[in-house]
């Protein structure tokens, strides 16, 4: 599904240069549920955006569903996360004034869905992260749990190829944070591709496979036994 | 353009932020007030001066005789014109497609006698045209007509003040009142609106006039009005050909100035209307530099806007928003914005001339009014500046990088 080799990716600070990803090695399988890992500055954040098309790498190679990313304009990339990629973020960025259902509805909107089935799929999404009777409350009138919930099924509304999380729970209270990963478990159950940024080990571990980064090179890269998120809920 | 989720995403955007909102359009709607103010008040003076020559037809041309200054066609210099009746014949059979009205005038002094009444009047003496061409407004009796001029009657139409003077209380019309010793019947009393002068006059029949006059042909002036659906060019390409030919017909040379006098008001509406078309300059001109300002303050705060919603942008980018996309809400949302304001400050000028516009009548101002053409240009000129507002800021909007919303932890 994603496929990644030697990526190098350095910023300029001034006048020093950062080298913040030293060479990745990496493939994701379709309907694995990957663990990223590493403290703040290994550069795990940095591939997420690679990956995620909202940043380019400096060399290397980036394959996502055998689609070649490189030199992508504006538009072709907007086109291409639309298409192939669901985000869901530490702060959730749901967008304020808009109800759970308008969020989720979103990204269909931007691939052109007509209103009504934009609706329904939405609503469909919603009832899935169990959120229906929510619907037409606004962000703020949600908890945090709801609010990445809501994140989520906005993340999948647009049926993508993978899921990519950013400390998806890095803001929430650990029960939150365990019904949320039973939540993406369970997505990942269904056979969707998932990778995971975290620095959390007890999250990592509800993952299938933990990839450890340290200063901008993969350390370790194990299948692990997953532990599931339910027993906690 | 008229995708609904757009509207509703600008209507929340505008709702959430209803103080900005509104400061924001209040610039714009105020600079449109004063622009269409402005324009209405040029329009007003143009108004005001053009009354002031409504007294006599605006369509008439005078065709006065002067002495030559010049010698030509085997006569000298110094020589007297004379207009005749045949000139006036000869005006209507040459243009029988300009002119409209056409008179001669014959001026004679007379000393007016009712009673024990006396006073001194100018008489006109004219053709039942004349009425037409000076406008005069008879309030009682009638204006002189063809049977008068036939029958070289005498009869008198007097003005309201002559009436005044001679009858006191008495109903003019019918009596007979003595013009330098001959009798006069009143037919007719008039009104001016010009001025009081004006109502000092008497007009007779011109063949009366004439025929007491020692059967002359001859007249004083010839008054005309020419077709009124020609524009100022037109009219003053007519006036120019008629000078031709009566020059021509006086054996005047063309060069010469004091031969004949032709006046035509249009000249003096074309001197008005280059002044009035400065002043509307004037005024579009100081319009627009305020509507600037107002696109600036719509600029700035779609810059302040944008600023704040860099995140949301950027979460709208990572869904996958094409920046086309982007830049479309924020034009939409400046033009938005621009276009009701405008239209709010359009309404209130709009509402306030229709409501004191036409109690405004002085000599030099009167009813300021704005044209179907001033409110759909300025509607025009709303969009445009509602994009030029939006167009900056929708750039810096659709550069927004998606990667800030993931960056702020």
């Amino acid at each position: 599904m994603i496929e990644i080799k030697d990526l190098h990716k350095s910023y300029k600070m001034g006048s020093n240069v950062l080298h913040v990803l030293k060479g990745i090695n990496f493939k994701v399988e379709e309907g694995e549920l990957v663990a990223i890992m590493g403290s703040s500055g290994s550069g795990k954040s940095t591939l997420l955006n690679i990956l995620g098309m909202l940043d380019g790498a400096d060399s290397g190679e980036y394959t996502l569903d055998g689609v070649p990313i490189k030199n992508l304009s504006e538009t072709k990339a907007a086109q291409y996360r639309n298409k192939f990629l669901g985000f869901i973020f530490q702060s959730f960025n749901l967008i304020n004034y808009k109800s759970a259902l308008e969020n989720v509805a979103l990204p269909l909107y931007y691939q052109k869905v007509p209103r009504k089935e934009r609706q329904e799929k939405a609503l469909k999404y919603l009832e899935r992260v169990g959120l229906k009777p929510w619907a037409d409350h606004l962000p703020s009138e949600l908890s945090g749990g709801q609010k990445q919930r809501v994140a989520i099924a906005r993340a999948m509304a647009a049926e993508p190829k993978v899921l990519l999380a950013d400390e998806p729970t890095g803001a929430l209270d650990s029960t939150t944070s365990y019904e949320v990963m039973d939540l993406i478990q369970k997505i990942n159950d269904d056979g969707n591709t998932i990778l995971v940024v975290t620095h959390e080990e007890d999250i990592a571990h509800m993952c299938k496979r933990i990839v450890h980064l340290k200063d901008g090179v993969i350390v370790e890269d194990k299948k692990i036994e997953q532990v599931r998120a339910e027993q906690y809920v | 353009m008229f995708d609904r989720d757009v509207w509703q995403e600008i209507f929340n955007t505008l709702k959430t932020n209803k103080l900005r909102t509104f400061l924001t359009g209040f610039s714009v709607g105020w600079a449109i007030f004063i622009l269409v103010m402005l324009l209405a008040s040029v329009n007003g003076m143009e108004n005001g001066f053009y009354n002031q020559f409504n007294d006599d037809a605006t369509n008439s041309i005078f065709v006065r005789p002067g002495t030559t200054s010049k010698a030509y066609g085997g006569f000298e210099e110094g020589r007297r014109i004379q207009l005749e009746n045949d000139d006036l014949e000869y005006i209507t059979q040459s243009f029988p497609e300009d002119v409209e009205y056409i008179s001669a005038r014959y001026y004679a002094n007379a000393t007016a006698r009712y009673k024990d009444e006396t006073g001194s009047y100018s008489v006109q003496a004219v053709h039942p045209d004349h009425q037409a061409i000076e406008k005069t407004l008879v309030v009682s009796g009638r204006y002189i007509n063809e049977a008068d001029i036939i029958n070289k009657a005498k009869v008198a139409v007097i003005g309201r003040k002559v009436a005044e003077d001679l009858f006191k209380d008495e109903e003019p019309l019918g009596k007979f009142v003595e013009f330098n010793g001959l009798p006069f019947r009143v037919i007719g009393i008039f009104t001016d609106d010009g001025d009081d002068n004006a109502e000092r006059r008497i007009y007779a029949p011109i063949s009366t006039y004439q025929r007491i006059y020692g059967n002359t042909n001859n007249i004083n002036m010839i008054a005309l009005t020419y077709n009124p659906t020609y524009d100022i060019s037109t009219s003053l390409e007519f006036s120019g050909r008629l000078e031709d030919l009566m020059k021509r017909r006086h054996k005047i040379d063309p060069d010469d100035q004091s031969g004949l006098y032709i006046f035509n008001y249009a000249e003096a509406f074309d001197n008005i209307s280059s002044f009035t078309a400065v002043l509307k300059g004037v005024g579009i001109g100081v319009g627009f530099l305020i509507l600037i300002a107002g696109i600036v303050g719509i600029g700035n705060i779609m810059v302040f806007t944008i600023k704040e919603r860099t995140k949301e942008i950027g979460i709208r980018k990572a869904l996958g928003a094409r920046p086309s996309q982007i830049v479309n809400l924020v034009l939409l949302e400046s033009v938005f914005i621009t276009a009701i304001s405008g239209f709010v400050g359009l309404l209130f000028a709009w509402m306030i001339l229709a409501a004191i516009g036409p109690t405004i009548q002085t000599p030099a101002f009167s009813n300021p009014s704005v044209s179907l053409s001033v409110v759909v240009t300025a509607t025009i000129v709303l969009v445009i500046a509602g994009v030029l507002a939006g167009l900056l800021p929708a750039m810096k909007a659709a550069n927004v990088k998606p990667i800030v919303a993931l960056s702020d932890k």
